[in-house]
């Protein structure tokens, strides 16, 4: 069976790599090892989205029932969206699960991901933190996915009111990527951000 | 009881007692199953929580499915095969089928996954006129090693077999799909067995296949005793009470879960759950001992009645309550229900979380004691029973004397049982004028419970008479709050 995993995964490999998507540098594919078993996917975030112009890293591991079963899939990269774990990367995606179908491929999962950056499934999440807000503040939601895409992602947006709010904990001793994810998590309420986050350190002690 | 079951409990009668009556003693040990095993007892019949059923062994079962399945198949003029996917996606439904068939079968195929909505449309890369290749293991092989389905989808044979198998070894047979991109198309049985090769595999998908069929055909259920291979059949598709004739297990016909009535399937479920989260909660209330509310002298339960008497001061009183026992009997309703407070919205949220608590625990207390209940008045039977037995050796009367008494047990295991379940039921109940109905008849089955379990802990010195008396009062208490409250 491995057999048949790495021999399809092989094809595949060259398949993304003479695809058009490549050559408009959407998406990208690596060997991580020699067998086959791992490798790194690389998706650009789609044009109007508040992900545009960043760089979206994913871990991709095969296992070898591969291609009866579907490719172990999540995201290196931090990332803000209602279907992806801002905590783990990872992913609730259909075809990742119980719609995968051997003929399918790595491209096809790396388009599904593009798609899924494009349009999210906020009642079917993976992160409810992110889900609540992207139904009930969805302003809010792009600015926070844009403003992360532009801290993990190489996203142009400089957005200067939330960096200033990141920075008054961090000069509080608050590591910056916590403050990122209690301020993400509070709407940018400054306050709640920080009795939550004094919350959890006095729960450590 | 029929004089036929005497003779079938001969068989498992202990050598060292002959006489059929001890042995009857252990089936009244299970709750109820003396009467319950026969389809046909009045008892039964009258009983409002009772689905009738037969047990059906699993050639019994497909013998009875493949019946169907030669009907569907003879109407229709369908393969088997076609059949069998048709009824196992409309649970069983024939004549429904028969009826959607003749209006629009194509439809029909297309929604029960047989047949695609698109035109059939091939996924093999022809390479020349005799071989092509595999788009899941892109091997380029000869023609006559691939297979298609209904859909049109064609892969290999070797591909379609490991696919298979990765599907039967995450337990799934009858939901196997195509292999294709967006196909809906399951694979029907036959497809899979003229693929799988391996022997340990087509037992597996034929075991599988056959847990999916029973599970879909809303009148079949599988016994959920451990290790039993009975299917219980039952054409009253309710919350009612089967009874296992291999292993004797009693469940909910609907829910297959531990008989639950008044309580209904959901509402158990959340029960339990809150039971489950609460437990930590819950663990310190479930005391063995308590003080006399007389002299407070530590006093053990180690019977299942709940009225308690002083062995020091001889105070008659209530274990779940401590209250004067004398008031019990015509004020049971006190000790049972729960008193809420009337004022409880203008509290604040502290004192409002407190009360959820006290309520949760007054009716937790109440089911954990009567589930303890149950277990120790076992135990007291098998204490009369060796009592009995000294006295059937030394003559004093014989089994067949002392029968209602083991007949009075059975009755009041059912009893109890039904009162511990009411405890669910009234503790998710909306207030107002029915749960004051229901409790005040929860109160007087509960009174005459405990007055049956007095009266069988002291059996030998007890008039006969008596006790038949409070065992007709009891079950008809029983019987009617379940009239009233069971909505099946
Ligand atoms: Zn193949
Ligand atoms: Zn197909
Ligand atoms: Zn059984
Ligand atoms: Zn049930
Ligand atoms: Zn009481």
């Amino acid at each position: 069976m491995a057999n048949i995993a790495a021999q399809r995964i092989k094809r595949e490999f060259k398949e993304v790599i003479k695809s058009e998507e490549v050559a408009k540098c959407a998406i990208k594919v690596e060997l991580v090892n020699d067998s086959f078993t791992e490798l790194k996917g690389e998706i650009a975030g789609p044009p109007d989205t508040p992900y545009e112009g960043g760089n979206f890293v994913l871990e991709i591991k095969v296992p070898e029932t591969y291609p009866f079963n579907p490719p172990k899939v999540r995201f290196i990269t931090k990332i803000w969206h209602p279907n992806i774990s801002s905590v783990t990367g990872a992913i609730c995606l259909d075809i990742l699960k119980d719609q995968w179908a051997a003929a399918m491929t790595l491209r096809t999962v790396l388009l599904s991901l593009q798609a899924l950056l494009s349009a999210a499934e906020p009642d079917d999440p993976q992160d409810a933190v992110v889900a609540k807000q992207y139904k009930e503040q969805p302003e809010m939601f792009r600015q926070t996915a844009k403003h992360w895409t532009s801290v993990y992602a190489g996203g142009p947006a400089k957005m200067s009111d939330l960096d200033d709010k990141i920075r008054r904990l961090t000069d509080m001793g608050i590591e910056e990527h916590n403050a990122r994810v209690a301020l993400s998590s509070y709407n940018w309420d400054l306050e709640r951000a920080t009795e939550q986050l004094f919350m959890t350190v006095m729960a450590k002690n | 009881m029929s004089g036929e079951e005497y003779e079938s409990d001969m068989d498992y009668t202990d050598s060292d007692c002959g006489d059929p009556g001890y042995d009857d003693y252990y089936n009244n040990q299970q709750w109820g199953s003396e009467a319950d095993n026969d389809i046909d007892s009045e008892q039964n019949k009258k009983d409002p929580e009772y689905a009738i059923h037969e047990c059906l062994k699993v050639e019994e079962v497909e013998r009875l499915l493949n019946e169907n399945v030669e009907e569907l198949s003879n109407r229709l003029q369908i393969t088997p095969s076609l059949a069998k996917v048709l009824l196992h996606a409309h649970e069983w439904a024939l004549q429904d089928i028969i009826l959607k068939y003749r209006n629009d079968a194509s439809g029909l195929l297309v929604t029960s996954k047989i047949k695609s909505s698109h035109e059939p449309d091939s996924s093999i890369a022809l390479r020349g006129a005799r071989t092509g290749t595999c788009l899941v293991c892109v091997n380029t092989l000869s023609l006559e090693r691939f297979a298609a389905l209904t859909c049109g989808h064609t892969f290999c044979k070797d591909c379609w077999c490991m696919h298979f198998e990765v599907q039967i070894i995450q337990g799934i047979s009858t939901g196997i799909g195509c292999m294709a991109q967006d196909c809906e198309v399951l694979v029907p049985e036959d497809f899979v067995l003229s693929l799988l090769t391996k022997l340990t595999m087509r037992e597996r998908y034929q075991q599988f296949v056959f847990r999916d069929y029973v599970k879909s055909h809303p009148q079949l259920r599988f016994c959920p005793g451990p290790n039993c291979q009975i299917v219980v059949r039952s054409k009253e598709l309710r919350a009612k009470k089967v009874i296992c004739s291999s292993c004797k297990t009693p469940f909910c016909f609907r829910c297959g879960m531990d008989y639950h009535a008044p309580t209904d399937c959901g509402t158990i479920k959340k029960w339990l759950t809150k039971c489950a989260d609460d437990s930590e909660t819950a663990n310190y209330i479930c005391a063995h001992t308590k003080d006399c509310p007389k002299c407070h002298i530590c006093i053990e339960k180690n019977g299942g009645c709940n009225h308690m008497q002083c062995y020091n001061c001889k105070h008659d009183f209530c274990w779940m309550c401590l209250g004067d026992w004398k008031a019990h009997g015509s004020e049971y309703y006190e000790c049972s229900r729960y008193k809420e407070n009337p004022n409880i919205s203008r509290e604040s949220v502290h004192a409002q979380a407190r009360e959820a608590l006290k309520k949760y625990l007054h009716y937790y207390e109440r089911w954990e004691n009567h589930s303890k209940s149950l277990k120790l008045e076992e135990q007291t039977l098998e204490t009369i029973k060796s009592r009995i037995h000294k006295k059937v050796m030394h003559a004093s009367g014989t089994w067949i004397d002392w029968q209602h008494l083991f007949e009075a047990a059975s009755l009041l295991a059912r009893c109890r049982y039904t009162l511990q379940y009411t405890y669910p039921y009234a503790y998710f109940m909306e207030a107002g004028p029915r749960k004051v109905l229901f409790e005040y008849q929860q109160a007087q089955l509960e009174a005459e419970i405990e007055n049956l379990s007095w009266k069988i802990e002291r059996a030998e010195t007890t008039d006969r008479g008596d006790l038949e008396n409070q065992k007709d009062i009891a079950e008809k208490r029983r019987v009617t709050l379940l009239k009233d409250f069971l909505e099946v």
